[in-house]
């Protein structure tokens, strides 16, 4: 396969907010019938006024993408990897515009969000400032949609922003203090949508709908109100509703329940290619459920033109033996996790003996430096992965060598002398160390499966820790068990994924790094302290947490990149000289298959959740099929 | 007969609360509810989850309640034909079991004419020919049907049905026919996946059957009316039908009991690797992701089938074996 990749990339990556150019507009084949029937608008009035114009080399349109989803609630990824948004990252993480025209700041604190004039949703209506009004006044600051209010991550320490519509296609958000992360908010993989199709919700809606049409909805729906019939209908994130006008590239057409889901075009997309060629080139997307643990063997078998989900490093060898005869390619991708697994020591774990030990730092530095990454690495990844700390990884600016490699490097002497030092010498008659009360040191480790090669990697460590003088049990639990468990500090230590975001740049919050969230397995009880605002959980009782929560908070304020990214670099010494989180290994790659017709489908990619919406900073609307492609399913 | 009839439907009313109970507390014991699941199932795609949205979530579909209100509410919906509302479809549950029901059936029934056809004449050809070289042979192999874990012949039968045949992996037909309208393609398509799974439940089901009937018919055999068929010259053939074999289809009648049920819970563990459209691998994740409604009531319509399925098995068996009695148990 010849093709120009690194230069349509850069390409990609200033595409977007392009000038409009006097574009000749070519009519997609597949809606040429509407068209002509009328059904439909011709193209130059279904794109906008001003379309964003993808400039890589143009594609062609048609085709039929198959894809396969481990359950119905799947579609979501659909809405992940369509990935239009507000504002996108780009490839290499930049924050750009995307569905919007333009975004005017000012001070971090005022935005200024200017919409494309001519935009309409799926269904021809057009997207304008009252649909963000409708969301913030009557979805987010209703009491019976939104008992709790707007999503937390708009407050500024508990400030509503102000929200104004200017005229309607521009929306201004306003806070009275620095609030540098609401761009990022609308470019997450899983955003804050802060519109909603309000043409199609008001029928839903106590306030704006018939009330005996309403009631007659909500009965029909079994729902207990209208609320609950509002919040059912209206789902962009979960994208189970076949009848929910959307921006997307794709438009569920199939309602549930179903064993296939089949997403056609949405013929009002915003993007075009430089050609006039209206996105996304493929006409529809087959998404056919089956059990996770057969998706593998099925992808094997060429039953998937475009596959990521649920193959696993594991698979790579049986995939790869079916690329010849099934007629696709095995792409491997780096996978951004700070650590493909990450130990996770309980700081407020119950037992007071084992708290004290754990919130020691030569305790954990001990039980880092006496993991082998080495030896995983060959073992489990045939030496593929990146062996280090819970950090960042090579690939992001933030990156620093001496974080990475912080007390992982194998020294099973240095660790038996750390242990020694904290008073742990007795042993009993197995050679396992004695706390100071006598029980012996046996430290259970709480695994939910949620990365297949849990226990490989444990048995390893297991092996490595017996050692130093310390026995390892692994405990298999149920994910809601686990993270019960983990809650009530009954969990001593639990084995993970570690950091969501191991590519992040100084201009990505570094709220993760300090105890701001129940799901960090280290502090569950500060972070909870956090996220409630202190009404459960427990106050952080130890400087470095203060610490860093202060720095988190300080960057908020920062007003300049420099102090950001200042901020974020102390953030992450602390974090690998405290060694909070014991990474292993990293850059686990990830199998992407590739059908052979399919074209723009980097050769080398970053699989990540946030940013990178898995396939969505690649833009699947520009992949395309080869026309000839024998594998195209006749429509 | 009339009186047993009528006492035998209202005992089955009792049952049935028995089981709704059972069932309910069942479903309810592992800790947590469905919205920890949801919460799990979110975190691990990297969302916050907001505890306040968890307690108003936790209001709307009504698990903050005593569970007792919770069970109430449950039965006095089910006494209405109203099953309830799937968490984690969004959807009322009849529409979530909707079309997989009848998938269901066609594999379920499929399989059990696959074991009749094949154990039947299995199973009378060995106890004719008892400790020959044949008997031994097809005794063995019903023992190796029966002893092959099925989920390994399933994946097995899966990659050899692939590379040799091309049939596509799993499901029940081509991707392309699902939610089509029936044509012959689809019918064919349909009929071209179904011989696996057929097989596979089948195998197991078929040794034990050969075992069984094997075993009633060698007790008939033995027994004198069949001496004094053969003296009076009547062909082998013939004897063996008309007599001991309809002597030994007793258990067969009493199996009919357990068959309804199964009839619509298919083999969840067969269905979840060979990744069919059935119903047991939907019950399967509602059990586990406690999708309460959904699992509760697809587990009481089990009950009831199986109620009825024992039922109609006992009126049938006295209908067909004038030994047995009715209700002589209870009239002493």
């Amino acid at each position: 396969m010849i093709r120009a990749l690194p230069v349509m990339l850069a390409l990609a990556a200033l595409l977007v907010g392009g000038q409009a150019q006097a574009l000749n507009y070519i009519e997609t084949p597949a809606l040429a019938d509407d068209v002509a029937a009328g059904r439909l608008p011709p193209i130059a009035e279904r794109v906008p006024a001003e379309p964003a114009i993808e400039t890589g080399r143009p594609g062609q349109p048609g085709g039929e993408l198959r894809v396969l989803i481990g359950s119905a609630r799947d579609t979501r990824l659909l809405a992940i990897i369509g990935y239009a948004r507000l504002m996108a990252y780009t490839p290499s993480y930049d924050l750009v515009p995307d569905m919007l025209a333009g975004v005017d700041q000012k001070e971090q604190r005022i935005y200024t969000l200017h919409l494309r004039p001519g935009h309409r949703w799926s269904d021809g209506e057009p997207f304008t400032a009252e649909d963000f009004r409708y969301w913030w006044e009557d979805v987010a600051n209703n009491e019976m949609l939104s008992p709790t209010g707007p999503p937390v991550a708009l407050l500024r320490e508990g400030e509503k922003p102000k929200v104004e519509v200017l005229d309607p296609l521009t929306v201004r958000y306003s806070w009275s203090a620095p609030m540098p992360t609401f761009l990022a908010l609308l470019a997450n993989a899983s955003p804050i949508t802060i519109y909603r199709p309000a043409h199609y919700l008001k029928q839903f809606h106590a306030k704006y709908a018939d009330k005996a049409k309403l009631a007659a909805l909500v009965a029909d729906a079994h729902a207990r109100n209208w609320a609950q019939l509002h919040n059912r209908m209206d789902n962009p994130v979960r994208n189970d509703n076949p009848d929910l006008p959307t921006l997307d590239p794709w438009v569920l057409k199939t309602k549930p329940p179903s064993e296939r889901f089949v997403f056609e075009r949405n013929p009002f997309y915003y993007r075009v290619d430089r050609e006039g060629r209206q996105l996304p080139y493929i006409d529809r997307i087959n998404a056919a459920v089956a059990d996770s643990k057969i998706i593998p063997v099925k992808v094997g078998a060429g039953e998937a033109d475009l596959q990521s989900r649920y193959l696993r490093f594991d698979n790579y060898t049986f995939l790869k033996a079916g690329e010849a005869r099934n007629g696709y390619r095995v792409r491997l991708w780096k996978t951004g996790y700070g650590s493909q697994l990450a130990l996770y020591p309980n700081l407020n774990v119950n037992d007071p003996v084992w708290r004290s030990l754990l919130r020691d730092v030569r305790f954990r530095r001990a039980l880092s430096l006496a993991i082998d990454r080495h030896e995983i690495n060959n073992v489990v990844y045939y030496g593929l992965a990146h062996e280090g700390q819970d950090t960042m990884l090579p690939g992001s600016p933030l990156y620093d060598e001496h974080n990475s490699t912080a007390w992982a490097a194998y020294d099973p002497a240095g660790a038996r002398r750390l242990l020694d030092e904290l008073g742990l010498t007795k042993r009993n008659g197995e050679g396992i160390r004695l706390l100071p009360d006598g029980r012996p040191l046996q430290i259970v480790v709480e695994t939910a499966g949620t990365v297949a090669e849990e226990g490989d990697v444990l048995e390893l460590i297991r092996d490595n820790w017996r050692e130093v003088g310390i026995k390892l049990f692994a405990k298999p639990l149920q994910i809601e068990l686990m993270h019960n468990r983990i809650f009530g500090g009954e969990t001593m230590m639990s084995i993970d994924r570690g950091l969501e975001n191991g590519l992040a740049n100084a201009e990505m919050s570094p709220a993760v790094l300090a105890p701001t969230l129940q799901a960090s397995w280290q502090w569950p009880r500060w972070g909870q302290y956090f996220e409630t605002h202190g009404m459960s959980g427990e106050a952080p009782d130890m400087p470095m947490a203060t610490e860093l929560m202060n720095l988190a908070r300080d960057w908020m304020n920062a007003s300049d990149f420099e102090a950001r990214q200042s901020i974020w670099k102390r953030m992450l010494a602390i974090r690998a000289d405290r060694v909070l989180t014991i990474g292993l290994v990293a850059e686990v790659p990830q199998p992407v298959v590739v059908s052979d017709q399919l074209r723009n489908v980097p050769e080398q990619g970053i699989y990540n959740f946030d940013p990178g919406a898995f396939f969505g900073v690649y833009k699947p609307d520009r992949f395309w099929f080869v026309p000839e492609a024998p594998a195209d399913q006749p429509s | 007969m009339f009186g047993y009839t009528v006492h035998r439907l209202l005992v089955m009313i009792p049952t049935l609360l028995a089981i709704s109970l059972i069932v309910f507390i069942i479903i309810q014991l592992p800790p947590g509810d469905y919205l920890s699941t949801y919460m799990a199932e979110l975190q691990a795609q990297g969302e916050a989850v907001n505890p306040q949205k968890l307690a108003y979530l936790r209001e709307m579909y009504g698990l903050d309640r005593p569970a007792w209100q919770q069970y109430l509410y449950w039965v006095w919906g089910l006494l209405h034909g109203d099953m309830g509302y799937s968490f984690a479809y969004n959807l009322p549950v009849t529409q979530v079991v909707g079309d997989r029901l009848w998938l269901t059936f066609i594999v379920s029934v499929t399989c059990i004419l696959f074991t009749w056809v094949v154990a039947f004449p299995i199973g009378i050809y060995s106890a004719t020919h008892q400790y020959s070289w044949s008997d031994y042979g097809l005794t063995f192999l019903g023992f190796v049907g029966l002893a092959t874990p099925n989920f390994l012949l399933a994946l097995v039968m899966l990659y050899l049905a692939n590379t040799w045949l091309g049939i596509s992996i799993g499901g029940l037909m081509d991707d392309r026919f699902i939610d089509a309208p029936w044509s012959l393609a689809k019918f064919w398509s349909v009929l071209a996946h179904l011989w696996i799974p057929v097989i596979v439940i089948g195998t197991s089901g078929t040794a034990g059957m050969i075992r069984r009937l094997r075993a009633n018919l060698l007790d008939e055999l033995q027994k004198q009316y069949v001496v004094t068929a053969r003296a009076k010259g009547l062909s082998p053939f013939r004897t063996l039908m008309k007599y001991p074999l309809r002597m030994s289809l007793n258990p067969f009648i009493a199996d009919i009991g357990t068959l309804l049920p199964h009839v619509i819970s298919g083999s969840a563990i067969v269905s979840v690797v060979l990744s069919l459209p059935t119903t047991g691998p939907m019950l399967l994740d509602a059990l586990r992701a406690q999708d309460m409604y959904l699992a509760g009531s697809f587990l009481m319509c089990m009950a009831l089938l199986t109620v009825l399925g024992v039922f109609l098995s006992d009126l049938a068996l006295a209908a067909l074996d004038p030994r047995i009695r009715l209700g002589a148990g209870s009239a002493k």
